[in-house]
């Protein structure tokens, strides 16, 4: 296990700042969700050196910008701000170098997005890296989630993203050599779920198997705000539209 | 009507789309059913026509049964009533010297 260690800014991320912050910093956070590769210190969380703090680059600034414009991002974004969090991408996105295969998190506690620029190569990657954390960021915004205590609550969570992001659509698993078609969505999603959970918190496999079984049949069925797994674009158009139309839809109930 | 006549037609039409039949079965490993979009619309036309409170009902009943089918879940955490208090506080920066 590696210690943590403050680490002097790299200035190379801040090279192609777009925003007014001109400082760099270190901090130490806690991711609350993250992909492989971290580490975890004595009290068993997990521990990521942010190199850099600041605006987003130039070129991942148009990318994120490219995905917040499409139907499956403006519902979320628009759920969201109806609940109080309005989500800007200069407040709420960091771009940042992240040690090992990690692709992004939410971070909590200040309420941030982090896209790990070095290890995002594709817009299309990207675009799921960015609508898994908007559902943490959605998540965290509408419920009382404990996410450093409560296991069930993040095995939840992780739930929701990996079922409603893309993580585990036909294509995806294709890509990853998983050739699942019956029911496949549901294998795929506990999977994704189990593995995010252990990259985070220290337990064993077969905690957190049972905590996945636990919360699975709430939230795989949980699919706020879209009302449907968002497969297409054309679910998340409909999704959109509906949500569009709220007001009038429980007006005439 | 809960959504306009016009979208339960769309919808049906989705519900009966290849695609959506191939992520159904891939998600639920079952074909969906799809003939309620159908009958909502109908209903639906037929409201517009002549406002009967039978059509207006049963498209309610529909919509109802929807909305409870979505709902058909034991909530794992609680609800907030307010967004968290520190969503838009700006980011504390301690300076440390650049490398």
């Amino acid at each position: 296990m590696k210690e943590n260690t403050a680490k002097r800014c790299s200035k190379t991320a801040c090279l192609h700042l777009t925003t007014s912050v001109n400082s760099c910093y270190t901090s130490q956070w806690k991711l609350v969700s993250a992909g492989f590769g971290s580490w975890f210190d004595q009290n068993g969380l997990l521990q990521f050196e942010r190199k850099a703090r600041g605006g987003l680059l130039l070129l991942k600034l148009s990318d994120v910008c490219l995905f917040l414009t499409g139907p499956y991002a403006k519902l979320l974004l628009t759920a969201m701000k109806s609940s109080g969090c309005e989500v800007l991408k200069e407040r709420h996105f960091s771009c940042e170098d992240c040690d090992g295969t990690v692709s992004g998190g939410f971070d909590a506690a200040s309420s941030q997005i982090v896209l790990c620029q070095n290890n995002i190569h594709q817009q299309s990657h990207m675009n799921r890296v960015v609508a898994h954390e908007l559902i943490h960021a959605f998540d965290h915004c509408r419920a009382h989630v404990d996410w450093f205590n409560n296991y069930r609550h993040l095995a939840c969570s992780e739930i929701r993203a990996a079922n409603l992001s893309g993580d585990c659509s036909f294509v995806s698993e294709v890509f990853r050599l998983n050739f699942g078609l019956k029911q496949h969505q549901q294998e795929c999603v506990r999977g994704r779920a189990l593995r995010s959970i252990l990259a985070v918190r220290k337990i064993t496999r077969e905690e957190a198997e049972k905590l996945v079984d636990s919360v699975f049949d709430s939230c795989f069925n949980d699919h706020a705000p879209f009302g449907r797994i968002p497969h297409s674009k054309k679910d998340a158009k409909f999704a959109h539209r509906d949500y569009a139309n709220r007001d009038r839809y429980y007006a005439n109930l | 009507p809960p959504r306009a006549c016009d979208t339960y037609w769309s919808e049906f039409w989705h519900c009966k789309s290849l695609v959506n039949r191939f992520h159904h079965y891939y998600t639920y490993g079952t074909t969906p059913s799809c003939h309620q979009w159908k009958e909502d619309y109908y209903n639906c036309r037929e409201w517009e026509k002549s406002r009967s409170t039978e059509t207006k009902e049963a498209l309610q009943r529909s919509e109802r049964k929807r909305v409870a089918e979505q709902k058909n879940f034991d909530p794992v955490w609680e609800l907030r009533c307010e967004p968290p208090k520190d969503w838009n506080l700006p980011l504390n920066q301690d300076n440390t010297e650049d490398s």
